[in-house]
């Protein structure tokens, strides 16, 4: 049996440019993986070091669409663990069928592929609004999240366009990084290379953390209570963060 | 006063409108904090399931007026409370830039007379979004009565405008609130239809209806509805189940909001908007209710069984639209895929398609999920109850994220 694991460098145009690569090798790999990956006993790992190039983009956009190079790197950032193989095989039906690939959702690869990039933009949305800023006593906004998927890069450039003239830091407590805007670009680093110099909270957020939290418990009309509905809506593992449910968790 | 009872105060008041919607308007960042999502985003759910989106407020619930219904009625003996301008532009922006709300929606009771209170709405909003510089979202109420030239100096400032037509019929209104008239409602809605553009009332305007405080029919409210939404474009109609609030001898002595019966009139109000029908498919004198134990497409399409099943691989996008459980984005996907492939059971459920209502009134490539002898009224009517058991799991307010 064959068991070739292909590597690619951590991000997603070494992965477009590998599979690009296997592609046009008639190369069928039993799975793709990056740099990190832990191997089996049994794993033959292959790293071929192809070259970058940028005009892969182009490429793609040039067989399908703008949207189709988007739902790749959606699938891309998601958590799921074999979300390389869904890129390939998606891509080689976007070769075949060019944009009208996402209509073909009888194939496997590509409806699991929609799945995946839906979760993606469906947390990146709920996000959004869940995500809580605290003001730190040096008036940085400090947000925490547990994100599953790796939407950090698309939540910040969510908050860089609304949020333009304050300070902000969010962290992905999974992945252990955080995304840091100067008030012109953000940057995304690991753990080790930052160091948050505090987490003391302004003279004022309690006070505002309080008014939000009465404002929370008033607006809830109680002769239509419906825990199930919210519940729905706003799903117990994101609790943690939203700072007016934490007393309810 | 101290600020926070203020806020309790105002937001007690403020929460009978069950408006939050932020969706449609595609404010950009102006050198200044915030920006409008033209998708709406919810920033938390209520203890009632609904979406928090807005920090919902009155400037004041001090009212000259008198409405049955209204817990902000003058002769009602409670706490009154007034924001001044700072007071709303300062919360606003606190609680926008940790990201609680999407922006404001403001509304007040009446003081002195309808101009004087509007002009402190365009005072506040005014001030808002040009001192405070927030280009989020902002909904305000237009107040009845007010002159035309403050309804477009407001119209410029805010995303959302709404004037309330609050009860289905003028009658109603003239008995239970006798110092408005359902003709400056009108007036308001037609000045902002002739004039929006993507400077005034860009995200449109809505209004709200409230449901089982009076005798009308399920018919006579969705013709209301109808001739809104034909008449001024309206992006919404809000139903909001009458929860009594006053004791008062002209207001029905109901224990429980109907919120059932509202629950019915948002899935009917969705069909108007969305798939195509008019009131006189869903209702008609003889029945001028809607069947609480079915939803009114479902229904509607056991009336009309002769229609069914359809055939996914061939119905045209109207009939996709007329089946029950299938949505505009199920539709659409059906549409594109069929080009390319013939669609059979097992497909759908890969397309995502939710099959649980669908099934009954369909035929993928000829075939009917089970055995055609059950393609009959009994059976499928009592399937569509069982699984409709628990409605109020779901919170119809979601549907406003997208088309709000």
């Amino acid at each position: 049996m064959d068991n070739k694991i292909y590597l690619y460098d951590n991000n997603f145009i070494g992965l477009l440019n590998l599979i690009s690569f296997l592609i046009t090798n008639k190369i069928k790999p039993q799975n793709i993986k990056n740099l990190d990956y832990q191997p089996n006993l049994l794993d033959e790992l292959i790293n071929l070091n192809i070259t970058i190039d940028k005009e892969i983009f182009k490429y793609i956009i040039k067989t399908s669409n703008k949207d189709i190079l988007r739902i790749l790197y959606y699938i891309y950032l998601s958590k799921y663990d074999n979300k390389e193989l869904v890129i390939y095989y998606f891509y080689l039906n976007m070769l075949k069928y060019h944009a009208n690939v996402i209509h073909m959702r009888n194939l496997k690869c590509v409806s699991l592929g929609l799945k995946l990039a839906h979760q993606v933009k469906d947390e990146v949305h709920k996000l959004k609004g869940f995500l809580r800023f605290q003001e730190l006593s040096n008036k940085i906004l400090y947000a925490k999240a547990y994100l599953n998927n790796d939407v950090l890069y698309l939540l910040s450039c969510h908050f860089k366009n609304r949020l333009p003239l304050e300070y902000w830091i969010i962290k992905d407590e999974n992945r252990k990084m955080y995304s840091v805007y100067d008030k012109h670009n953000f940057y995304i680093v690991s753990e080790e290379n930052f160091n948050l110099s505090t987490e003391k909270l302004s003279n004022n957020e309690k006070n505002m953390q309080d008014l939000w939290k009465e404002f929370y418990r008033t607006i809830g009309i109680s002769e239509r209570k419906n825990d199930k509905c919210r519940m729905n809506f706003m799903p117990k593992k994101y609790w943690k963060y939203i700072i007016e449910m934490e007393q309810d968790i | 006063m101290q600020l926070k009872e203020k806020l309790i105060i105002l937001a007690d008041s403020a929460k009978y409108d069950a408006s939050c919607s932020s969706s449609g308007s595609m404010r950009k960042n102006n050198k200044g904090i915030g920006n409008a999502a033209f998708s709406g985003i919810c920033h938390s759910f209520a203890s009632d399931g609904r979406c928090i989106s807005l920090l919902k407020i009155l400037m004041t619930n001090c009212c000259i007026y008198d409405c049955k219904y209204c817990l902000n009625r003058k002769s009602n003996n409670i706490k009154r409370a007034t924001f001044t301008p700072e007071e709303i532009c300062a919360i606003t922006i606190n609680f926008y830039k940790r990201n609680y709300i999407e922006g404001l929606f403001l509304s007040s009771g009446i003081i002195k007379n309808a101009n004087y209170t509007m002009e402190l709405l365009i005072k506040t909003i005014s001030l808002l979004r040009n001192k405070y510089h927030f280009n989020g979202y902002i909904h305000a109420k237009a107040i009845l009565g007010a002159d035309q030239m403050l309804v477009k100096k407001l119209g410029l400032l805010v995303d959302r405008l709404s004037a309330n037509i609050e009860l289905p019929t003028s009658d109603s209104l003239k008995l239970l609130a006798p110092n408005k008239n359902q003709n400056q409602v009108n007036d308001i809605m037609q000045y902002v239809h002739d004039h929006k553009d993507e400077k005034f009332v860009p995200s449109g305007q809505s209004t709200q209806m409230i449901i089982g405080a009076t005798a009308e029919s399920d018919l006579q409210i969705m013709q209301q509805s109808e001739k809104m939404y034909h008449n001024y474009s309206l992006k919404r109609v809000f139903y909001s189940a009458y929860i009594p609030i006053n004791n008062d001898k002209l207001l029905p002595a109901l224990k429980l909001p109907p919120l059932k019966r509202e629950h019915r009139l948002y899935q009917a109000d969705w069909l108007l908007r969305f798939y195509n029908f008019k009131v006189s498919d869903l209702l008609d004198l003889e029945n001028p209710n809607f069947n609480i134990l079915i939803d009114p497409k479902a229904n509607w399409a056991l009336k009309h069984l002769e229609l069914f099943p359809k055939e996914i691989n061939t119905a045209s996008y109207h009939e996709l639209l007329q089946i029950p459980g299938i949505g505009e984005k199920s539709a659409k996907r059906i549409i594109s895929s069929r080009k390319h492939f013939k669609i059979t059971f097992k497909d759908l459920k890969l397309m995502g398609v939710v099959l649980k209502r669908a099934k009954y009134f369909i035929i993928c490539d000829g075939k009917y999920f089970a055995n055609t002898n059950l393609f009959n009224k009994r059976f499928i009517e009592s399937n569509l109850i069982l699984e409709d058991k628990s409605p109020n799991t779901h919170n119809y307010q979601q549907l406003s994220l997208f088309n709000g």
